[in-house]
């Protein structure tokens, strides 16, 4: 467990600087080859795609072309092109982007949620704690479905921000039960108590002490989270409430395999998202595992 | 332990690659399809035949099987190509989706036949004969005497009564009937607006004079009535008399053990999937050629493969995209014909209003300028659509009676033609002129003129084809925005675009499409008065020329021809929608079945029959 | 104990209050109604108009909101536009299908995980631990629709092993042998799809706890003690990381609803999470707002079932 309550910032990002967690994690990290190689073949293609967006021109290669309508991959479109004639290679490209920012978004605005939501409910227990939970019930039973539907079509605008918007209110319950059931435990070990017998602000105890305790759980389930939230739009995609196309994204390029004629015969167009998020999705996980394992002695490795 | 890390790397890896390949063994095989279909050579990209430029057209199409053979009686599975459910509201009278209506029509049928041109013949389960009926209320009314064919039995065996087809009326005109077919149809017949209010117990219009003659007066007589504007469909008494109306929707004469008068009867249902029929060996046309018909819910995902594997001989309707990869599938034959449809590009000149219940035209509309939607629609090359989108499955349209009505569609008039030139001097001498250099045009005024486009989303095709328009429009200068910046679902759609009256003002111009209905008179997409008349366009001559085509004179066909040639140049003329793709319909039929057509003058689905037990099943693609 | 349940039940039905609050405004925010898609030519727009005023689809949302909480109080929850048949019998159609298909995926999921979650977690970071995570992690990663179109292109239609839509074949007698047997048919492959690559969470949690139990103190001793590894297994590792397994089942609910929208979808299997994306595509709003309704209290019932399991098992976490 890391025990180090040194001087957290209050902002969740940077609770990565504990500083024997860093070092836990890091050396760990280093240790694990696989979790290397993840690593920086998830930093190459995040690197690769936000970069060569910067170059790509969007309008260009949403741009319908009636003379290019699924080309095979070859001179001129190196993955080929879709029913409208769009490059693939070029939709991809962007499409990872994206569906990386919605991952990115999503996971970021559920974690901050999530632990400010754990944290406060675990922290005060009692009253507070059962109406929170409450709430977390409520969410919980929501139908996931249904409901971003609705809303995706009562939204004026339908982009990347919006939809993050929609799928984090939806989705931050998970890490919310973890932190809190970790809150629970925590606030009952010894240094909460002196604090508190100190008479420290509940602010102050819950974001100087409580959460730079939680961190490592926090990064651990967030990065798994990101692995998650990968190809999330993919499922309202393929039922047709996916992106507008002018907004590539993963999901969209592998929605079209629900027509079976481009399942059967026209893999260029989903096979690469498919391959892509995979990739993502393994890298990521992989990380996170890692992490995991570091922040748990009695999985770590040798 | 290194080892093995790099060997579950390796092991995602090939996991992953095996699951791609597994899913696309078949990839190799993507040749050009249908090397025996016509083909069009494309000067540019001549070195590769890929599948946008296969071209199809209703020539290469049969309207009627081609195999020959006897009947052997047998099953004969037909797939009712649905992602849903059907409903299970299995009467013509309740019914209101097309699922429904394909389980509906192996088991009962109109009494009236049709001919070509969707005019009634007397050729069905009931005969008719007119006589005029002059009143001082209803000075050009018409009284249709009903002969019901002696051996047209319900399946039960009781014979079809004139008032079975008197209780369908009564039925519908009820208060508390919960269906959608009421309407002008039933309105129109003398005493029926007393008895849908409550105010009389019968319809004085309704006669029964003896166990199979019915005798029904319409207030008005015009042409419409005899193309498809009497109901022709009726309900057993016997069977739903004790029945509340508001009940019978839900009722299992409905839904469980429906009966009717048409050639197979339905032995189980299991709801919303399958449907087992059985011959009806006392059908009025004769003895049915099948012994059973199996009829199931097949996903559009799945029809492809279903067909090949002879799952199923036939559907209702094969997906047009999936056309092209499968034109050579080898145990069908494709049978097409013309749909009733047409694709249009419909601009809003007005509103509706609700007091009045009529069109309110607004001289200041965005597009009020015929010469602005003139030009849009000249800037749009419908053909190339046609072929890029839909392999020529779907085509140019020219006018706004599609050539599923072959009488009155006016082959002779071209429509607006693709000429972006022609567009781009449209909109110079209007005035529309590129003021500040921002490469689009402004209006005559020196304003911004940006138009809002509303599309429908839901087909593959749907965005490119929306983008294309844009473009296309953009190529003559003029700046069209996809509204929201997205399209838009049925729903929403058509509640923007107006179809409860309260007309979205953002909505400039929109892509719809309307299925035509047996009778030619387009007054209820067109009429003053009509809430589907989306564009809110109105003009004297449009409702001259609609009036003209349901009078009296218009019972002369060369008459009534000549009025809607005029009334689809005036559309040309007026442009406020115009058209842009008719459609084929498409239906693969396995090789084992005969006498199968879709010919929507024959009543021949009693021949329909199967040359042996087995379905063939498609050979294996060629590598 | 059951005290707590009592109380968990007793919060629940505020919670679905306004669950179906929520549903109903969303719906009602949503454009269009179930007539909206009767834009036909052959449909009069009069008639449209008047069924809507019939229907009291113009009335102010909160007066139908009453009139529908009046209903459901009375068991009754109105009457499907689309079907024309009241709501609870189209359920009382679809549900039987869905938890059928629910049970035997849950089954199944459990006959795959379980063996391989057990092998993982004692043979920890050997090949064979190694080659079952990858499978996990796939599984994880594969999107579910994908997955089962080439589930159903393979096996339902290359090799023809099962039948390719519905939930039964057509024409057989409801209770005979056939019948369910058909009905078992149908269901493998939508089932197995599911099964196959929802295992991730399973394997995943037997895997860690299998490793962390192996660390403990009780199971350090009875090693010492000379028991065999068979015996230190089923005897004590099992019987403690089995356990919470069987906790997770009420929470699988949920995750098997979502699921389940797009098996049914592509294998053409007439269950609740079909009805539910058809009815919201074509605005059947009473079926909606019941198949939603009926969801939540599923998901409910089953987070209180895993807390008693929980609790039973788990001292620990006992509630007050």
């Amino acid at each position: 467990m890391v025990e180090n309550s040194a001087t957290a910032a209050v902002k969740t990002k940077e609770m990565i600087k504990t500083p024997s967690g860093f070092n836990i994690i890091w050396r760990e990290l280093m240790r694990d080859k696989l979790a290397l190689i993840s690593l920086i073949c998830l930093i190459g293609i995040a690197a690769f795609v936000y970069g060569v967006s910067l170059v790509l021109d969007q309008e260009e290669i949403v741009r319908v072309d009636l003379f290019a309508i699924y080309q095979s991959p070859g001179e001129d479109f190196i993955l080929g092109t879709d029913y409208g004639g769009r490059d693939v290679f070029g939709q991809l490209i962007i499409g990872t982007k994206n569906s990386l920012s919605i991952a990115i978004i999503v996971t970021l605005m559920t974690g901050f949620i999530g632990v400010v939501f754990g944290l406060v409910a675990g922290y005060f227990g009692g009253h507070i704690d059962n109406m929170l939970m409450r709430i977390l019930d409520f969410f919980n039973i929501l139908p996931f479905t249904m409901i971003v539907i609705a809303f995706v079509a009562i939204v004026p605008t339908y982009s990347v921000l919006t939809f993050s918007i929609i799928m984090a209110a939806f989705l931050w319950m998970g890490i919310a039960r973890l932190i809190r059931s970790k809150a629970l435990q925590e606030k009952e070990l010894d240094y909460i108590q002196a604090a508190r017998t100190l008479g420290t602000s509940n602010f102050k105890i819950i974001f100087k002490h409580l959460l730079p305790n939680c961190s490592s759980l926090i990064i651990v389930t967030m990065t798994l989270n990101l692995a998650a939230n990968i190809g999330l739009e993919s499922g309202l995609s393929f039922l047709g409430f996916g992106f507008p196309e002018d907004t590539p994204s993963l999901g969209t390029l592998l929605s079209y395999a629900r027509n079976p004629q481009t399942l059967e015969y026209r893999w260029w167009i989903w096979v690469p998202a498919s391959v892509l998020i995979l990739i993502l999705m393994l890298c990521i996980n992989n990380v996170g595992q890692a992490l995991k394992r570091a922040t748990d002695a009695r999985q770590r490795r040798g | 332990m290194r080892k093995t890390n790099l060997m579950k790397l390796l092991f995602a890896l090939m996991l992953s690659v095996l699951l791609v390949l597994a899913a696309c063994s078949k990839d190799s095989s993507s040749d050009p399809k249908g090397n025996d279909t016509k083909t069009e050579g494309n000067a540019g990209k001549d070195k590769e035949k890929d599948k946008g430029e296969i071209l199809f057209s209703q020539d290469d199409f049969e309207m009627t099987t081609s195999n020959s053979g006897e009947p052997i009686g047998g099953t004969l599975n037909f797939g009712l190509v649905s992602d849903s459910v059907f409903e299970g509201t299995l009467n013509w009278n309740f019914y209101d989706g097309d699922p429904d209506s394909q389980v509906i029509k192996w088991f009962d049928e109109s009494l009236l036949d049709m001919d070509a041109n969707f005019t009634y013949t007397q050729d069905g389960a009931a005969t008719f004969k007119t006589e005029p009926y002059e009143t001082e209320e209803y000075p050009n009314g018409v009284t249709i005497e009903f002969t019901i064919r002696d051996n047209v039995n319900w399946h039960d065996g009781e014979p079809v009564k004139a008032e079975d087809w008197a209780y369908s009326f009564e039925v519908i005109g009820h208060p508390e009937y919960t269906g959608v077919r009421y309407g002008p149809d039933f309105s129109d017949i003398v005493g029926m607006d007393e008895y849908h209010a409550g105010k009389a117990d019968t319809i004085s219009g309704i006669e029964i004079v003896d166990e199979k003659t019915l005798k029904v007066t319409y207030k008005q007589s015009n042409p419409s009535l005899l193309t498809g504007g009497i109901w022709p469909y009726a309900m057993p008494k016997h069977i739903f008399k004790d029945i509340p109306v508001a009940k019978m929707a839900e009722s299992d004469a409905v839904r469980k053990n429906p009966i009717g008068m048409g050639p197979y009867k339905v032995e189980s249902i299991v709801a919303g999937e399958s449907v087992v029929y059985s011959k009806n060996a006392d059908y009025w046309r004769g003895e049915p050629a099948l012994d059973k018909v199996v009829l199931k819910v097949v996903n559009p995902k799945t029809v492809v493969q279903e067909l090949e594997t002879g799952g199923v001989d036939m559907i209702n309707a094969f997906p047009g995209d999936q056309f092209v990869d499968n034109a050579d599938m080898s145990n069908v034959e494709f049978l097409a014909n013309i749909d009733l449809y047409y694709a249009y590009i419909g601009f809003k000149l007005g509103t509706w209003d609700a007091e009045k219940k009529r069109v309110k035209m607004d001289p200041n509309a965005k597009m009020a300028d015929v010469n602005l939607r003139k030009a849009m629609a000249h800037a749009v090359d419908t053909d190339s659509i046609g072929k890029k989108f839909y392999n020529g499955l779907r085509w140019k349209a020219t006018t706004l009676i599609p050539p599923s009505h072959p009488e009155y569609h006016d082959a002779d008039n071209p429509g607006l033609v693709y000429d972006p030139e022609l567009a781009k001097k449209i909109l110079d001498d209007a005035g529309y002129k590129d003021v500040d250099g921002d490469g689009f045009r402004e209006d005559p005024n020196g304003e911004q003129l940006v138009i809002n486009y509303a599309g429908q989303s839901g087909s593959d095709v749907a965005e490119p084809m929306a983008k294309y328009f844009i473009q296309a429009w953009e190529n003559v200068g003029l700046k069209v925005q996809l509204l929201d910046g997205r399209l838009h679902e049925f729903n929403t759609f058509y509640d923007r675009v107006g179809q409860s009256g309260e007309d979205d003002p953002a909505v400039d111009v929109y892509g719809g499409g309307w299925g035509v209905g047996s009778d030619v008179n387009p007054y209820g997409l067109y009429g003053p008065d009509q809430m589907f008349n989306f564009p809110r366009y109105e003009s004297e001559k449009n409702s001259e020329l609609l009036a003209k085509g349901v009078s009296m004179e218009a019972f002369d066909v060369e008459y009534r021809k000549q009025v809607y040639k005029e009334w689809q140049q005036l559309m040309t003329e007026e442009v406020p929608v115009f058209p842009t793709l008719y459609a084929l319909e498409l239906v693969p039929v396995n090789k084992r079945v005969v006498n199968y057509t879709l010919d929507r003058n024959v009543n021949s689905l009693y021949e329909v029959g199967v040359t042996q037990e087995e379905p063939f099943k498609a050979e294996k693609k060629k590598k | 104990m059951w005290k707590f349940s009592l109380r968990r039940i007793l919060i629940m039905i505020p919670q679905l209050f306004a669950l179906s609050l929520l549903i109903f405004i969303l719906a009602k925010m949503m454009p269009g109604d179930a007539l909206s898609g009767k834009i036909d030519p052959n449909i009069d727009p009069a008639r449209i108009e008047e069924l809507r005023e019939e229907m009291g689809w113009n009335d102010p949302w909160h007066e139908q909101y009453a009139r529908w909480v009046g209903g459901v109080v009375k068991g009754d929850f109105g009457q499907s536009f689309r079907f024309k048949m009241p709501v609870t019998e189209i359920i009382g159609q679809r549900i039987v299908n869905s938890f059928w298909l629910s049970l035997v995926t849950l089954i199944l999921t459990y006959l795959i995980a379980i063996p391989l979650g057990i092998t993982s977690g004692r043979f920890n970071d050997t090949l064979r631990d190694h080659l079952i995570t990858g499978y996990s992690y796939i599984g994880f990663a594969t999107p579910l629709f994908i997955f089962a179109l080439v589930m159903l292109w393979v096996f339902g239609f290359q090799l023809q092993w099962f039948p390719t839509s519905g939930s039964v074949a057509p024409g057989l007698e409801p209770g005979t042998f056939d019948y369910v047997a058909s009905k078992l048919y149908h269901l493998l492959l939508p089932a197995f799809s599911m099964a196959l690559i929802q295992t991730y969470s399973t394997i995943q949690y037997l895997r860690n706890e299998i490793v962390d139990t192996k660390q403990r103190d009780f199971i350090i001793t009875a090693r010492a003690k000379g028991a065999s590894e068979t015996r230190v297994y089923n005897n004590h590792i099992l019987r403690n990381s089995l356990l919470p397994i069987a906790a997770f089942f009420g929470y699988e609910i949920t995750l098997l609803i979502g699921g389940s929208i797009f098996v049914e979808n592509i294998f053409g299997y007439p269950g609740m999470g079909q009805l539910l994306v058809e009815s919201i595509t074509l605005r059947d709003y009473s079926v909606v707002t019941a198949t939603t309704l009926l969801f939540g209290v599923a998901s409910v019932l089953g987070a209180l079932l895993s807390d008693i399991i929980l609790s039973i098992i788990d001292p620990r976490i006992r509630i007050k």
